[in-house]
């Protein structure tokens, strides 16, 4: 870490798919704001891929920020070789103090071993920072969400991957587009070649629409007591189930019912959490419902931290308790 | 085919988990039971379907750990592997995942190695460092987040998909040697079988201390630990479990969800 008077440098490091700017990128945008309420800093944002001009003019003109653009030719689908030749070469000539990518498929693919080139020190799935001393603080969890861990780096270059949902951007009042440099590089991969990015399988299903999910985690124990969410997401109007991803791991639902980062990000007028111990992989997918119920028989689980309203109950003896009840109350026809 | 697969203890996820005194790291609580980090086991079951179906493969395991660590060796060998090192730690505090990948990589174990698999991510820490760290300092090509992997030993490769966001996949190739990280969905780890698991315990494994390997800078300083941050209100309904039947049907009628 340069010294507190210094000016900082923060690279943020874009996300694209299939050519088109990720929001995940203007979260990383939020996470350096952050980071420069703590110390004064420049912002620069690099971009990487094929034919990149006009992105990172669209970028400089909707941020305002400096926009470095690397035109690798070839470039068109994300490939982890070609990131961290490419990102090495450029940054290792800066360098700079903070370099940001998204906790991402990409970002925690390319992050690690980028930071082992340059030589820099690798935090990832960060959502927090602060300042101690003259030191910054990066946050993450820890224990499957039960304990956040402060963690400083002794390395003059930190490379962080940010954990998507923790950061929000305030696009300011810039009159001005930031500069725009576009250089060259091309790279050939040796020994990785990306051949497609594809969908996997097709689905109808759009979580981000539901109004209300129940959603099921590992802590629902057996797949009979699966039935028990269907029940009461039947007993609740537009109700959808979804789950974690060791329910659908174990293949007690269809893939496209997953929350969370490899799943879908979505923000319902409920969100009821049934056995979910809360692990920022799943929290990051569903931080925008507009309440959040959980059941859970560990009153530690990190998911009462995410919730509104917190039940500490096995939840075989609470969905029928729940499902008469609603059954007196004439709720249930 | 020589196959190494990393492979690391972790505590359930029920564990009760202290944070110490002094903030720098946590204790768990007493009878606390451990197991082999699922993305490990379904690595280790990759390894083991990649080894029925490809002749003179062997596959080693590696774990860095406790004394206690050394279970998940046994499991990986009654599973189907054929051998292991344990490096042990004095104590169970943090290490650095850098550090941990340079002492990986300085076994010859994983310099000979045409595959390397680790899981994705510790189910504890959730780093996701020390395979792509790995990766780096053995100067092999990887890919992360794996969900199906293919050997083409015509091509010495091996083509594998990779896990995005929202349902897509990304198909890669890479050459071998070569490491990946494993993403759990990919397969369903077998139970170790009976007889496997007893000639398993018998094995005497290669075991090693880690404060006789090469100690370098750490580049990060576990500062402090402390219990996260309530994001919402996190109310706790009270009483007997009717009451709070009670109490949620009252809460969200009054937000016009049951109607």
């Amino acid at each position: 870490m340069s010294q507190p008077d210094e000016l900082q440098t923060i690279m943020v490091i874009a996300e694209l798919f299939n050519g088109a700017v990720r929001p995940t990128t203007y979260e990383l945008l939020g996470f350096a704001q952050k980071l420069q309420q703590q110390r004064p800093a420049r912002i620069q944002i690099l971009v990487l891929g094929e034919d990149i001009e006009s992105v990172a003019l669209a970028l400089a003109q909707s941020t305002g920020e400096d926009v470095l653009g690397i035109n690798a030719p070839r470039l068109s689908q994300y490939n982890g070789q070609v990131y961290q030749v490419v990102l090495h070469d450029v940054l290792n000539e800066l360098p700079p103090d903070v370099i940001c990518a998204a906790h991402s498929s990409q970002g925690w693919d390319f992050g690690p071993g980028l930071a082992a080139r340059l030589k820099a020190a690798c935090i990832t799935g960060v959502n927090r920072v602060s300042a101690k001393d003259d030191k910054i603080c990066f946050s993450r969890d820890i224990y499957g969400g039960k304990v956040s861990a402060d963690i400083i780096s002794t390395s003059k270059t930190t490379l962080v991957t940010v954990q998507p949902g923790s950061f929000r951007w305030s696009p300011g009042s810039h009159q001005e587009p930031g500069t725009v440099n576009i250089i060259s590089l091309p790279v050939e991969p040796q020994a990785s070649r990306t051949l497609s990015t594809h969908r996997h399988q097709a689905s109808d299903l759009d979580l981000t629409q539901a109004k209300v999910i129940v959603s099921a985690g590992r802590g629902i124990g057996d797949q009979e007591n699966l039935d028990l969410v269907h029940q009461l997401a039947a007993a609740i109007p537009q109700a959808v189930v979804c789950g974690s991803r060791p329910i659908i791991d174990n293949g007690w639902l269809s893939y496209d019912r997953q929350v969370g980062v490899t799943g879908a990000t979505v923000s319902p007028d409920l969100y009821l959490a049934c056995g979910i111990s809360g692990a920022a992989q799943h929290v990051s997918g569903m931080q925008g419902a507009a309440l959040v119920v959980s059941i859970n028989t560990d009153p530690m689980a990190a998911i009462f931290n995410q919730s509104d309203i917190c039940i500490v109950e096995d939840l075989t003896a609470f969905i029928p308790t729940l499902l008469a009840k609603l059954s007196e109350a004439g709720k249930i026809k | 085919m020589n196959i190494l697969v990393c492979v690391k203890q972790v505590p359930e996820a029920q564990a009760q988990v202290h944070i110490d005194d002094d903030g720098r790291w946590v204790t768990l609580g007493a009878g606390t039971e451990f197991r082999m980090n699922r993305f490990d086991e379904c690595a280790v079951e990759a390894a083991v379907q990649i080894k029925e179906k490809v002749a003179d493969t062997h596959i080693h395991i590696l774990t860095i750990g406790p004394q206690r660590a050394e279970t998940v060796i046994r499991r990986s060998v009654g599973m189907g592997a054929d051998d292991g090192t344990h490096m042990v730690t004095s104590d169970d505090g943090f290490v650095d995942p850098d550090t941990l990948a340079t002492w990986i990589a300085a076994r010859p174990q994983a310099q000979s190695a045409d595959l390397i698999l680790c899981g994705a991510m510790s189910e504890d820490l959730m780093q996701g460092q020390v395979g792509p760290l790995l990766a780096a300092k053995l100067d092999l090509p990887s890919a992360t987040s794996v969900i199906d992997i293919a050997f083409k030993p015509e091509a010495k490769s091996i083509q594998v998909d990779r896990e995005l966001e929202g349902g897509y996949r990304q198909t890669q190739v890479l050459k071998l040697p070569a490491l990946v990280t494993i993403q759990t969905g990919i397969n369903q780890p077998r139970y170790p079988a009976l007889s496997k698991l007893l000639s398993a315990n018998r094995l005497s494994l290669e075991v090693l201390h880690t404060d006789q390997e090469e100690q370098p800078d750490t580049l990060l300083v576990m500062d402090k630990l402390m219990p996260p941050r309530k994001m919402r209100d996190a109310v706790f309904l009270e009483g007997a479990t009717q009451d709070k039947a009670e109490q949620l049907i009252t809460i969200l009628s009054d937000r016009s969800l049951l109607s």
